[in-house]
């Protein structure tokens, strides 16, 4: 057996200039569909590293996202003071209200406009999501009409450089620094003081409100005692837990990687069998003669089987190479949950390329069923005359 | 033999050879199409009659800001203006739904003829929708979907309000390009709202569409230095709004478009250079017999083109049956409305195949041509 799958192994080589654009016609579907379903991985990535896993956030019960929460003034007063909220070192509560509005900007290459988050934040707010760093500039300072941008959102939107304006809600607002979201939801986010944003936008009341507790347990506690005030309608969150869900835009960019794959893999099956048939037909001697060496009829099967999968298997490589390059690319489009521009990365993973892999092992395998099965089939003494 | 008769001999010689390579054309160039159709989708969203003459505002900020009550009163009188409505966004999900495609909006019943006019709806129907504060207009295709006649219960679960909407179907609308949406009055909306005087969008009608840039600026300039900054645009300035969201979706489906014509292009002229290679003895016995370079590139070009008309008519020709026969939002579960195999994209999946046709013939001509005719007869292959 290992004979044998020396032999196809070598006339994969030799041959390789008849099935090379079979190959690579395969690779290529498999590059789309890594490529397809990296940018949906990019978006799940980008949402579960957002958060600290000590944080919780408090929205209203029901709230899609925080952009369509609302938590009063009077409310946060209450949250804040809770037991069991982390305290700094000054003894304040380690809590921030948030307000989120939705602003369209004109995008940087003139291409039309499109909905980014303006986050307002408290003034531990940033002390509450350590991981986004600054990278330019200075931080915003409150009772100023500042705001610090994402800087792979200033790549995308006109004016979010350091130094630039933008009007928005009867007011002029300056990007004074760009800050780096570490590859999380952030990234995708313009920050500024929440009582700015309150007052800019008209906003009486907060979005959302995000709070450090001592630990878990007093999770539970929140938890409960927020469930029972029904008056409160609130619901208590895990920073990292609320981000994870946030992936429903992911859902549509998989369905749509998935039909490709299917599609193009229909025809790259018949390429295949068309190839591997015509490579069986030419081989048709040789096959003969393992015959008569005593190889048995499945044995010559499983053979060209094998030889498929293998041909497959480089092709699958191939295509995992060609769509490597794309790696970390940042691109973004239309969040679903938050009805605004999301900013994430093509992330190849392992896990990815393995999935690209063994999909064009099964592509491979399907298609050469068939010329493997007539190989199998070939009467020994006419194929040993075949010319 | 005629030399018709000759290649279409040579082209079904390999009866199977013939088949997959029509085959993988064809599946090559449905995707293409139906990713062309989907783009289209994308790109160019349909327009109605009344298009031209529609304005929409909304709030400068952005959709997601409202828009206060007051401003009603200053839009209407401008000059022009044949009809204002307003028109807020519920976005709720149909309950047990685990995704809602349909939009839902809040508006006034009684305005909404003179706005959307196109909506074709029975008038016995459209009173009983101004006349029931609870009640709900929806459209034909969200109808057939969810399987609900007149007198059915609508529930709606709010997303972005805190509110459930509990309506009934009164009146089911057809004749717009989006057939889907579901209306419902703004007084029953504000009044579970607590009424925040406040809308999400105003739609103008314009009186002639020459009126219409001249009320755009009015409507702009009459809210600026307010709170609440408007921006006016047309319908179709609206759409095209919604369009740059998607960014970069948009380049990342036309790029697997020319991928996949690589592709196809690749897998096809190898499969027609395999069929040449194989009867390279003939090709040189009728080189030996006087028939000339170009008469046999002919006979190659001939059989390969037929080859990829008849992957043409299956697969985009298939397509074209499909999104003809299916209705396309039982197709996409929803997502789409209409999509359409339009007369454009046809001819361009036709370029295409003709390009594959004469691409694929070049290299075994070529080599054709090169070989000679002593070499030609030698081959084994």
């Amino acid at each position: 057996m290992f004979r044998l799958f020396k032999y196809h192994f070598r006339s994969v080589i030799v041959r390789w200039r008849s099935t090379a654009a079979t190959v690579l016609g395969l690779a290529l579907v498999i590059a789309v569909f890594v490529m397809v379903q990296s940018l949906a991985v990019g978006i799940e990535k980008s949402s579960a590293n957002t958060g600290d896993p000590r944080n919780f956030l408090i929205v209203r019960q029901g709230a899609l996202a925080e952009t369509t929460s609302i938590v009063t003034r009077d409310q946060f007063n209450i949250l804040r003071y809770l037991p069991g909220v982390a305290r700094d070192a000054s003894g304040q509560p380690v809590a921030s209200a948030d307000v989120l509005v939705i602003i369209n900007l004109p995008r940087k290459d003139g291409s039309g406009s499109a909905n980014t988050i303006l986050r307002g934040i408290g003034p531990l707010g940033r002390d509450l999501r350590p991981q986004v760093k600054l990278v330019a500039g200075r931080w915003f300072e409150p009772g100023h009409r500042e705001v610090v941008a994402s800087q792979r959102l200033a790549k995308r939107f006109a004016n979010l450089q350091v130094g630039g304006k933008f009007h928005s809600g009867g007011v002029d607002l300056t990007v004074v620094g760009l800050f780096d979201g570490d590859r999380s939801a952030f990234d995708s986010e313009i920050w500024l003081d929440a009582d700015e944003a309150r007052s800019a936008f008209d906003r009486p009341d907060y979005s959302s409100a995000l709070i450090r507790l001592e630990n878990d347990n007093a999770a539970t506690q929140l938890k409960k005692q927020l469930e029972g005030e029904k008056r409160l309608k609130m619901k208590v969150v895990r920073e990292v837990d609320y981000y994870k869900e946030q992936t429903r835009t992911a859902g549509p960019i998989r369905w749509l990687g998935n039909g490709l794959a299917i599609v193009m893999s229909i025809g790259a099956i018949f390429a295949a069998m068309n190839t591997l048939y015509a490579s069986v037909g030419a081989r048709t001697r040789e096959i003969g003669t393992l015959r008569v060496l005593g190889f048995r009829r499945r044995s010559i099967l499983l053979g060209f089987l094998l030889e498929g999968a293998m041909l497959a298997g480089i092709a699958g490589v191939l295509g995992c190479l060609l769509a490597l390059p794309m790696h970390g690319y940042s691109t973004g489009t239309l969040g679903f949950e938050t009805f605004s521009e999301v900013v994430f990365d093509f992330q190849i993973t392992p896990a990815l390329a393995a999935k690209g892999i063994v999909f064009a092992i099964f592509v491979g395998t399907l298609g050469s069923f068939l010329p493997a099965l007539r190989a199998a089939r070939l009467p020994v003494i006419s194929s040993l005359k075949a010319l | 033999m005629t030399i018709p008769g000759f290649v279409v001999k040579n082209a079904f010689r390999n009866k199977r050879r013939a088949a997959l390579c029509v085959l993988s054309v064809a599946a090559s160039l449905f995707l293409l199409v139906a990713l062309l159709v989907v783009l289209d989708a994308f790109t160019n969203p349909p327009e109605d009659a009344g298009s031209s003459l529609r304005i929409a505002v909304r709030n400068k900020v952005s959709l997601a800001s409202p828009l206060p009550v007051r401003q009603r009163p200053i839009i209407e009188k401008i000059p022009g203006v044949e009809a204002v409505t307003a028109l807020t966004f519920f976005g709720g999900k149909y309950k047990g739904d685990e995704n809602t495609f349909f939009a839902q909006f809040a508006t006034e019943p009684e305005k909404l003829e003179s706005v959307f006019g196109e909506a074709k709806v029975p008038p016995e129907q459209l009173a009983a929708w101004i006349a029931n504060r609870t009640s709900a207009l929806i459209g034909a295709d969200t109808a057939k979907r969810y399987n609900v006649k007149i007198g059915d219960r609508f529930p709606l679960v709010g997303q972005i309000y805190p509110i459930d909407l509990d309506l009934t179907v009164v009146g089911i609308y057809r004749g717009t390009s989006d057939d889907r949406n579901v209306f419902f009055h703004h007084k029953y909306f504000d009044e579970l709202m607590g009424d925040p005087g406040s809308v999400g969008m105003w739609w103008v009608k314009a009186r002639s569409a020459d009126d219409v840039p001249i009320i755009i600026d009015k409507i702009n300039a009459a809210f600026t230095n307010t709170s609440a900054e408007v921006l006016a645009e047309t319908e179709r300035a609206f759409q095209m709004g919604f369009i740059s969201m998607w960014a970069n979706i948009k380049v990342l489906i036309g790029s697997i478009c020319s991928v996949v014509v690589f592709a196809l292009l690749l897998v096809s002229a190898s499969t027609m250079s395999m069929a040449i290679r194989e009867r390279m003895r003939e090709l040189s016995v009728l080189k030996a017999l006087g028939f000339r370079r170009h008469e046999l590139f002919a006979f190659i070009l001939a059989e390969s083109f037929g080859l990829a008309v008849v992957g043409f008519v299956l697969g985009p020709g298939g397509a074209w049956l499909l999104f003809h026969s299916v209705d396309a939002s039982t197709l996409t579960n929803g997502l789409f409305p209409v999509l359409d195999v339009t007369p454009r994209i046809l001819g361009l999946a036709a370029v295409v195949a003709t390009t594959l046709g004469i691409v694929s013939s070049l290299a075994p001509a070529y080599a054709m041509a090169r070989l000679s005719v002593v070499a030609g007869l030698k081959t084994l292959d």
